[in-house]
């Protein structure tokens, strides 16, 4: 059973990597997996696309900045976050905005697992947490 | 009564006339015939005598002499382990009494030991007990001070929980579009210049 995920996983570690090119993942080489698996089907081909799939989301996340926002936000405000982040991890990073009135106000940028908040309800939960 | 000179008077005559008889036969012969003795009688006598005398001694004399001496020993042997039994008891006397000061001696050391011991235990068991007393005083403070500190910080939980609740209603209340709007800008200023 181990074995089963394990090769299930070295399977979809190396579908992943011939998602790149020049070391830029490519929507097209995921498309040209996406059909060699559905021509070459594995005996378990939902937990290899499953795996894979865990992999591409987690690569697409790297390449994006989720701006999660209270209210109002403009453009000049997306657009500089996208040039910072871009700047920070030296790779080309897309800011996408998300809606998220929990926060009250303020943002909260998610790169990857990187998290950088600067918002209301961050600052009332770390004031709670230092009392 | 004769007066003394009648007696004296009659006495010589006596002798006068004893004396001129003797003078006439041979005073020996004339004495045992005046006495009646016969000599053949005394000597058969003598030797009734000596054998009345040699039966006596074996038969009646010898007995009681010696059922005597036996009796004179018994005496002396009844006196002399009298006298032992005395010596005995005195020695036995004095031995118990010697024992019983000893014994004396020895249960009032044994009891001032005793004393002493029951003393050291009572002081050793107060002593346990004050420990024992004294380290349930300071779990007790210490669980108490826990308590309160742990109350304490509920406590304090408790109300940032609610002052940031009550802050997050009134925030969410209270703030407008360009409020929000400032602040966004101000946060993403903040984020991309860190």
């Amino acid at each position: 059973m181990a074995s089963g995920k394990k090769q299930i996983t070295q399977l979809a570690q190396k579908l992943f990597k011939l998602s790149f090119v020049d070391g830029r993942f490519s929507e097209e080489r995921v498309a040209g997996v996406l059909a060699y698996v559905e021509k070459n089907p594995h005996a378990k081909p939902v937990a290899v696309l499953r795996a894979y799939s865990r992999l591409v989301a987690v690569e697409v996340a790297k390449g994006q900045a989720v701006v999660e926002h209270a209210g109002p936000v403009n453009d000049s405000a997306i657009q500089a976050i996208t040039v910072a982040m871009t700047s920070r991890y030296q790779r080309p990073i897309t800011a996408i905005a998300k809606p998220n009135a929990s926060l009250l106000a303020g943002l909260r940028i998610r790169v990857g697992d990187d998290v950088y908040e600067s918002s209301a309800s961050g600052q009332l939960a770390a004031l709670a947490a230092s009392v | 009564m004769i007066s003394l000179p009648v007696l004296a008077e009659v006495t010589g005559q006596v002798a006068e006339a004893t004396a001129a008889h003797a003078a006439s036969v041979n005073p020996i012969t004339e004495i045992t015939h005046t006495f009646g003795v016969n000599p053949a009688a005394i000597i058969g006598q003598i030797v009734n005598f000596v054998i009345v005398a040699f039966v006596l001694w074996k038969f009646a004399f010898k007995p009681v002499l010696a059922t005597l001496d036996e009796r004179q020993k018994k005496i002396s042997d009844g006196l002399r382990y009298a006298e032992e039994t005395k010596a005995r008891l005195d020695s036995a006397q004095q031995e118990i009494s010697d024992t019983l000061k000893k014994a004396q001696i020895e249960a009032a050391a044994i009891i001032e030991q005793a004393r002493k011991a029951s003393k050291e235990v009572a002081e050793r068991e107060t002593a346990a007990a004050t420990e024992r007393a004294n380290s349930l005083i300071t779990t007790a403070q210490q669980a108490i001070e826990l308590e309160k500190q742990k109350m304490l910080a509920e406590a304090r939980t408790e109300i940032a929980r609610l002052v940031v609740a009550t802050t997050q209603r009134v925030l969410a209340k209270e703030l407008n579009d360009a409020d929000r709007s400032r602040y966004n800008e101000a946060a993403a200023r903040e984020l991309t210049s860190a």
